[in-house]
């Protein structure tokens, strides 16, 4: 099995996004970048997968060298036998159609049997660029999966859908996009992140890929803050029984949301 | 003419509301800028669709039904592609819903156009569109405008009104959706409903939901019971579900659903930034908690400081009262 694993470094959850005024960029210095969390499923499924059968992970990205941290304890540290990252200034600013083309030209230098992506990336929560891979590939696609069992040449996923899940079969080479409740990620021990350190991981740009940086077909033009929300108005009474009813009289009467 | 094409979600029959909400929304916009509001079906019942469509402001409602009664992205993508490139409209909205988050990326790799994802506001403005969204789970909005015609644009469920305007029937026409009949390469062999019957998180208009507060899977029910004599979704922090007390489904946050419904009632739950991420956009919020110092109070817009299990039979009690 050779399994590829694309993943991305983002800020940690707990970053504040302190944007007073609308800003035509958003200033990223000093945010604490840890590896997408959705990604760390992609990366535990490929691992469990080689346990079982076999094969070998790469895991690819985009972004500055400052990911190598990241992709060596989160996932050379934990199964992933190689890292390819894709480096290149001219790169900046990328939509998730020019991101994805370049991942095209990084998958399509070796024959794939798996190339697993986390569902989404939780800094521009888009959720597009495993879907778009597998599109320009010509390969199938499973999103949303939850639960995966490979056969000879096929797997059969569980995705997620609103009240339930499918349950799809899928030929091999394919695309899968992972969401939580696939597995649960192990942490790197520290031997293995000692370890990983031999590991080889490529650092390429888009001449080395042989394409010209693809062209964004999405604009930016502005972040702005979330509106403002209002004071809280507290509800108090002498019991709880009596601030409950009160409070259901007043999300009736006045909010007039029930 | 910027005509907008808005994609019909359905499923066994069943019609997803957003789609309302989006074709209200473009005819506003149509109104304003000219041009069409054009549904797009596929599969599904087109007379029970294009009264609907009508009656939102649909200019016309295409359809077509031969080997696309169920979804799955290969046909679906196939069918969208093959209509925008016979009828060229200037936008395509669908649905951010299991199904349009799917469906929107195929498409657009289909068509080499522009995709955005789970947008909250549309513009037109110096004969563009402008698309607003959420990013790091609406601890941010982003302005983007697509430079591709057509763009599709996935838009999140509740995020527009719908508008009944009591149009006639939208007139229907068919289309040849390509090769979508072909077999797909990937086959959805079975549906499997969880709970049936169940108010959807995204798309529910309350959501009341538990936090550790609840101090056990048992408890889940006061959170249920509200839910239930509100017509609302439950949903969770991840302390409840990492916890095991209920499935991921529930989970509402950065790492969970992004919910954004008229009413939204945290229970037992501090307020933690990824949890706020996920329901900050809620257009009321009510936080039930015992320490007044929680910072789910800064987001509330009403706050009772008290013990839950005190509070939420009571508030049960008095909502099924007010409700009937
Ligand atoms: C990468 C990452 C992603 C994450 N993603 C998410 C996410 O998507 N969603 C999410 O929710 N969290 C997420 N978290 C976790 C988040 O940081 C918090 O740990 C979590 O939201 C806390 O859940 P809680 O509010 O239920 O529990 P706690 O923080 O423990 O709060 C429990 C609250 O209940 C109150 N309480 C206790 N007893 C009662 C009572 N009897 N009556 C009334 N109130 C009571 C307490 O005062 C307290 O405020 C994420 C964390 C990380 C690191």
């Amino acid at each position: 099995m050779k399994i590829a694993v694309c993943v991305k470094q983002v800020p940690d959850s707990e970053t504040r996004i302190n944007l007073a005024a609308p800003a035509a960029k958003l200033d990223q210095t000093g945010f604490t970048r840890v590896l997408n969390p959705y990604d760390a499923y992609a990366v535990e499924e490929a691992v469990r997968i080689k346990e079982a059968r076999g094969g070998e992970i790469t895991a690819i990205t985009v972004g500055p060298v400052t990911v190598k941290e990241t992709l060596k304890k989160d996932c050379l540290a934990v199964g992933c036998d190689k890292a390819i990252i894709v480096d290149d200034p001219l790169l900046a600013g990328a939509d998730e159609a020019a991101i994805a083309e370049v991942l095209c030209a990084v998958l399509k230098r070796e024959a794939y049997d798996l190339i697993l992506f986390g569902i989404k990336a939780i800094d521009d929560d888009s959720g597009q660029i495993g879907i778009l891979v597998a599109e320009k590939l010509g390969l199938p696609h499973v999103s949303t999966i939850t639960k995966l069992e490979l056969g000879e040449g096929s797997l059969t996923a569980h995705r997620e859908i609103e009240g339930g899940r499918e349950i799809v079969d899928c030929p091999l080479p394919a695309v899968l996009t992972c969401q939580k409740g696939l597995n649960e990620p192990r942490l790197p021990s520290l031997p293995n992140i000692m370890k990983a350190g031999m590991k080889p991981m490529q650092i390429v740009t888009c001449a080395d890929l042989g394409v010209a940086p693809p062209a964004s077909l999405v604009e930016i033009r502005q972040y702005s803050p979330p509106p403002a929300r209002g004071a809280c108005r507290l509800i108090t009474a002498d019991d709880a029984a009596a601030a409950a009813r009160e409070l259901a009289r007043v999300l009736n009467e006045e909010a007039k949301v029930i | 003419m910027p005509n907008i094409a808005v994609f019909i979600e359905q499923r066994d029959g069943a019609f997803k509301k957003v789609a309302w909400q989006m074709i209200s929304q473009a005819r506003k916009l149509a109104d304003a800028n000219g041009g069409e509001v054009w549904g797009v079906l596929l599969g599904g019942d087109a007379a029970a669709a294009a009264a609907l469509a009508g009656k939102h402001g649909a200019h016309r409602l295409f359809a077509a039904a031969d080997g696309l009664e169920r979804y799955d992205s290969e046909r679906y993508g196939t069918a969208l592609a093959a209509f925008c490139r016979a009828q060229n409209p200037d936008l395509v909205l669908i649905g951010a819903t299991a199904m349009g988050r799917d469906l929107g990326p195929t498409a657009a790799a289909k068509l080499g156009c522009a995709c955005v994802s789970d947008a909250i506001g549309l513009k037109f403005e110096g004969g563009a569109w402008e698309v607003r969204r959420p990013v790091f789970a609406g601890k941010c909005f982003v302005d983007v405008v697509p430079k591709t015609a057509p763009a599709i644009v996935a838009i999140r469920p509740n995020a527009f009104m719908a508008a009944d305007g009591g149009g006639a029937a939208a007139p229907l026409a068919s289309f040849d959706a390509g090769q979508a009949q072909a077999a797909p390469k990937a086959v959805v062999r079975e549906i499997v409903s969880a709970d049936g019957g169940r108010v959807e998180l995204t798309e529910a208009d309350i959501v009341v939901s538990g936090g550790r507060g609840i101090k056990g899977p048992e408890n889940y029910a006061l959170i249920e019971d509200l839910a239930a004599a509100l017509n609302a979704a439950a949903g969770a922090s991840r302390a409840v579900v990492d916890a095991g007390w209920v499935d991921y489904s529930h989970q509402v946050g950065q790492t969970g659903k992004t919910v954004g419904p008229n009413l939204y009632i945290a229970c037992g739950i501090s307020g933690a930034i990824q949890h706020l991420a996920g329901m900050s956009s809620s257009k009321c919020i009510v936080a039930i908690n015992k320490d007044a110092a929680a910072p789910i109070f800064k987001v509330a817009d009403y706050g009772l400081v008290g013990d839950l299990f005190e509070v939420l039979p009571e508030l049960t009690k008095a909502v099924r009262g007010i409700r009937g």
